[in-house]
């Protein structure tokens, strides 16, 4: 998947722009995500409700995946069934 | 710049700042804003720094770069992060090359056309401008309003700074020439990074602020500050908005509760709508304003006006609009854009004395590749409190 892809969630109104990715599934609120929304929606996992927030970046463990969440919802994010975690916003340097 | 101590061009827009610093002094009566001049404070932190004119890369550290697009326009966009950089695969939609080279990045931007770029570049999180945009907000809005409270006579205001880098900074600086009591609050993860990048303008825009450091992971610390905030009178922050409700201070709530607490919120290009998540800094958001376009229309080669010029033209609106609405007793949360700040300053600029700005222009695109204009250094007047110097007062745990 090429990076700057947008992907829907099917569980909710999650909407995420791909910074990096591998060849994993990626999920949300325990459902596939496609560039599409699927006509009937997927139920929502209680295992992957957390929801997501808007503006953060979604990280794996090995830093293979990074995913912009664009609009946010109830699910939230894995790769295969593992969750994906927030990656912590760095200060802002000088002005310029 | 026949004044001494004063050498080089003169900065485009320091005039029009000057003018409000004169209405700023007519304000507050502060002698301080008096002795002040729009060249100083649009000057200082480029003449102490020894920076050069660059043309189509900031003066300074250089981190914003104006590009041309497929479309035959110009985009601006600010990296200074290494985990901004990591987002321009997804500005391109590919991989596959250097993300640490200018020419590399520019290669890219050639091949989009501007509007598609500055969309996407927004959605990511990234300081993105075109130089033939519209700024989308106003620059001073009152965005909220609570209950008035009346106002004793004499007694300064108690301002509590929250923002970083230049522009929210210098208002807190204006208000405490004025005589404000302000204390600057940082964040222990996420210190204000000039004090460290730019020590000269930091110790100048910060001196005489008390320092407290928070943990904003800490519900405890973070309910001590927004006790703070509710006996303030002024509170000036620069976060996105949406950072700000994620940490949980909700700056509409607090301001619809509390009589009279003035809450400046700076930002890039507006703290309502779409526009509230865009980034913006100093240089993108003067080309956002229109002012590389009017350099290149009077003298044929587009650059940057100035010395991420948004910053200070917004440190002194903003400074304005606080103690306004401070002796009003008017409690308001006011959104500052400054985009539309300096697309505000360029326009009455240009209505105050067109062929003058124009010839200033001229000047500032003929001294490309040459110094930054000098100024003379304003004294220090107070000393510069450490990271969480006065936690103690606050019953914080000291650092």
């Amino acid at each position: 998947m090429k990076p700057g892809t947008r992907l829907k969630s099917a569980a909710c109104d999650t909407e995420v722009m791909v910074i990096r990715c591998a060849d994993g599934e990626i999920q949300c609120g325990g459902a596939p995500m496609g560039e599409a929304k699927p006509a009937e929606a997927a139920p929502l996992s209680a295992d992957f409700s957390g929801g997501t927030l808007m503006g953060k970046r979604y990280v794996d463990a090995d830093g293979k995946y990074e995913l912009l969440c664009v609009k946010p919802g109830k699910g939230s994010l894995a790769v295969d069934g593992v969750a994906l975690v927030t990656k912590d916003a760095k200060p802002l340097p000088a002005s310029d | 710049m026949a004044e001494p101590g004063f050498s080089g061009p003169a900065i485009p827009l320091a005039r029009w700042a000057d003018r409000q610093l004169r209405l700023l002094a007519q304000e507050t009566g502060a002698a301080a804003h008096r002795e002040l001049t729009g060249q100083t404070l649009l000057g200082e932190r480029g003449s102490a720094n020894g920076y050069t004119i660059n043309g189509r890369i900031s003066a300074g550290v250089g981190g914003s770069r104006l590009m041309p697009t497929r479309d035959g326009g110009w985009l601006a966009l600010t990296l200074l992060r290494a985990e901004d950089r990591a987002l321009l695969p997804a500005l391109f939609g590919h991989d596959g090359f250097d993300l640490s080279d200018p020419d590399a990045i520019a290669a890219e931007v050639v091949q989009h056309d501007g509007a598609e770029l500055v969309a996407r570049g927004r959605l990511l999180g990234l300081p993105v401008a075109s130089a033939d945009e519209v700024p989308v907000s106003p620059p001073v809005e009152v965005l909220t309003e609570g209950p008035r409270r009346q106002r004793e006579a004499g007694r300064p205001p108690v301002v509590i700074d929250l923002s970083a880098i230049w522009a929210g900074p210098l208002i807190g600086h204006l208000l405490w020439l004025a005589g404000a009591e302000v204390t600057k609050v940082e964040s222990l993860t996420r210190p204000d990074l000039i004090r460290r990048d730019d020590p000269r303008t930091f110790d100048l825009i910060n001196q005489g602020k008390a320092n407290v450091l928070i943990d904003f992971a800490d519900p405890a610390q973070k309910a001590v500050l927004v006790e703070h905030i509710r006996a303030a009178d002024i509170v000036i922050e620069s976060s996105r908005v949406r950072a700000l409700r994620q940490l949980g201070i909700d700056a509409a709530a607090l301001v619809a509760e509390t009589p009279g607490l003035v809450w400046l919120s700076v930002t890039g290009h507006g703290a309502r709508g779409e526009a509230a998540g865009w980034a913006g800094i100093g240089n993108d958001c003067g080309v956002a304003a229109g002012l590389s376009r009017a350099l290149a229309d009077v003298c044929g080669e587009i650059g940057y006006v100035g010395d991420a010029i948004a910053d200070p033209l917004t440190g002194i609106t903003g400074a304005r609009a606080a103690w306004t609405a401070w002796r009003e007793g008017r409690a308001c949360r006011i959104g500052l854009a400054m985009s539309a700040i300096a697309a505000r300053a360029l326009a009455e600029e240009r209505a105050f004395d067109r062929a003058l700005l124009d010839a200033e222009l001229r000047g500032w695109g003929a001294a490309a590749a040459g110094p930054f204009p000098t100024v003379p250094a304003r004294a220090m007047r107070a000393p510069v409190r450490a990271p969480g110097a006065d936690n103690r007062d606050w019953g914080l745990p000291p650092c």
